[in-house]
């Protein structure tokens, strides 16, 4: 017999390791979509997350995805996995570890207020240049020293 | 900042130097005084590659109203945003290499003077289509880009390719539950699924392209880091025996096991279908180009209304 501490510990290390489908390496739960985790003492548990967009097309793939990765582990019985309606996700829940691990990796920006994103490859300031880009939760910038075509990450 | 500062300007006395360079792992960046010869045999590849996220895009679009439920309708609409975003940073890249402006290269391809992949001047005529597209020729791409990724000298594409096939590797995951479903449906779906099968086939195996000639620049230059017939290869002994293991037949008459080496032939490859493509005489060819140089002319109001709107807060005057 475990304990529903342990058991939480370990659901939560689960839940660490899903990957966003588009940022391989990145983790669902560093860009903040985990909002609540309840884990009883008789094994079942309930995570309710929410999306950076509603449409998001990759909802149903990153929900088997949870579902799976905690449904793997020891003692738990039961697993629900939910999308919540609230609170609305923003970028200030993606830590600042993964904002430069975006950056490094991945050459995409994140946008914090209304503040031109910064060229994670220069550091300059990136203008728009396009409103969308390849997803609804991105916008094509430039970079205004050195050029680079950079994604910028926005709510 | 993890920044990286971009080097200044970079020169090479000669070609010697140059692919010394390269071979040392080099990367080269947009401001360089790179070859010539370098500059247009990678501005091609990305032009053609730019061509085919478009043309892609416009497929997938023309799908979504068409598509089944609504599970598949958003994997639909993500794949066009996907595509389209996808060839937008691509003409960035390119066009920054001052060879041609985003314009022209739209021009040429409207015309029908640059090419785009193979996969994409056949027609995909029902819902099956649409899955073997996803499940076979998606892989196939992805796994050219994968290959184009590995060792790509040319830093800008390199960085855009990163997140590029991230992205095909969802749309594969799109592919493999769509061709789940169609698996494990009624037989009408089933037989829907291989009639698809017996169109796509070759045209996904051959989006690998011919055996790659033994001076191939691109190998060379370190854009690609794989000969054509490795990745063919490899999709083929991936993907024949998971089609027969679901239960359908490939469509390749002269198709062969060896015991011995533990590998599947698919018999000789008739190449004539590719070439028609590449010079725009594929089955699809003219309707496909003449609908994205509609559509292209269709959003002109767009474009229009944007830098009008750009001048507007230039000058404050309306136009």
């Amino acid at each position: 017999m475990i304990s529903s501490d342990q058991l939480t510990g370990r659901v939560q290390a689960a839940i660490a390791r899903v990957d966003d489908p588009e940022y391989p390496g990145i983790s669902i739960v560093d860009l903040g979509l985990l909002e609540q985790l309840d884990v009883e003492s008789n094994g079942a548990v309930t995570v309710g997350l929410i999306p950076t967009f509603s449409g998001c097309p990759a909802l149903a793939m990153i929900r088997d995805d949870v579902h799976r990765a905690i449904a793997a582990v020891a003692g738990v019985t039961d697993v629900k996995v939910a999308w919540l309606p609230s609170p609305v996700w923003t970028v200030d829940r993606i830590s600042a570890q993964t904002r430069e691990t975006m950056a490094r990796e991945f050459t995409v920006a994140v946008r914090i207020g209304t503040h031109a994103p910064a060229c994670p490859r220069c550091g300059a300031p990136t203008e728009e240049h396009s409103m969308f880009g390849p997803s609804r939760c991105r916008s094509v910038n430039r970079c205004t020293s050195c050029a680079e075509t950079v994604e910028v990450m926005r709510s | 900042m993890s920044a990286t500062a971009p080097p200044t300007a970079r020169q090479w006395n000669d070609m010697d130097a140059f692919e010394a360079f390269l071979n040392d792992g080099g990367i080269v960046e947009v401001d360089d005084q790179m070859p010539d010869q370098y500059r247009s045999a990678v501005f091609a590849f990305i032009e053609m590659h730019a061509n085919s996220e478009l043309m892609g895009g416009l497929t997938e679009r023309d799908w979504i109203p068409r598509t089944p439920g609504l599970r598949h309708k958003m994997s639909v609409l993500a794949k066009t945003q996907d595509e389209i975003g996808h060839g937008h940073l691509l003409y960035m890249v390119a066009a920054d290499m001052g060879v041609k402006t985003r314009i022209e290269m739209l021009e040429d391809l409207f015309a029908g003077r640059s090419r785009f992949h193979n996969v994409f001047h056949y027609q995909a005529v029902t819902w099956g289509d649409q899955v073997a597209i996803a499940f076979l020729v998606d892989a196939a791409a992805l796994a050219s880009q994968q290959a184009v990724f590995k060792n790509c000298s040319y830093g800008p594409y390199r960085r855009i390719l990163k997140r590029i096939i991230s992205e095909e590797g969802f749309h594969m995951r799109l592919g493999e539950d769509r061709m789940m479903r169609i698996a494990q449906g009624t037989d009408i779906q089933r037989e829907i699924f291989q009639d698809a099968l017996n169109r796509w086939f070759w045209p996904a195996l051959q989006l690998f392209g011919p055996d790659s000639k033994p001076n191939d620049l691109l190998l060379r230059w370190h854009i690609k880091s794989e000969r054509n017939e490795v990745l063919r290869n490899k999709w083929v002994q991936k993907f024949v025996p998971m089609l027969q293991s679901y239960g359908f037949s490939v469509p390749a008459p002269d198709l062969s096991f060896d015991q011995e080496s533990n590998t599947w032939d698919v018999g000789p490859i008739d190449w004539e279908p590719l070439k028609r493509t590449l010079a725009q005489g594929g089955p699809d060819s003219a309707r496909r180009i003449s609908e994205a140089k509609d559509n292209w002319e269709r959003t002109q109001w767009v474009r229009d209304a944007m830098e009008r709107s750009a001048m507007q807060a230039d000058t404050g005057v309306s136009a």
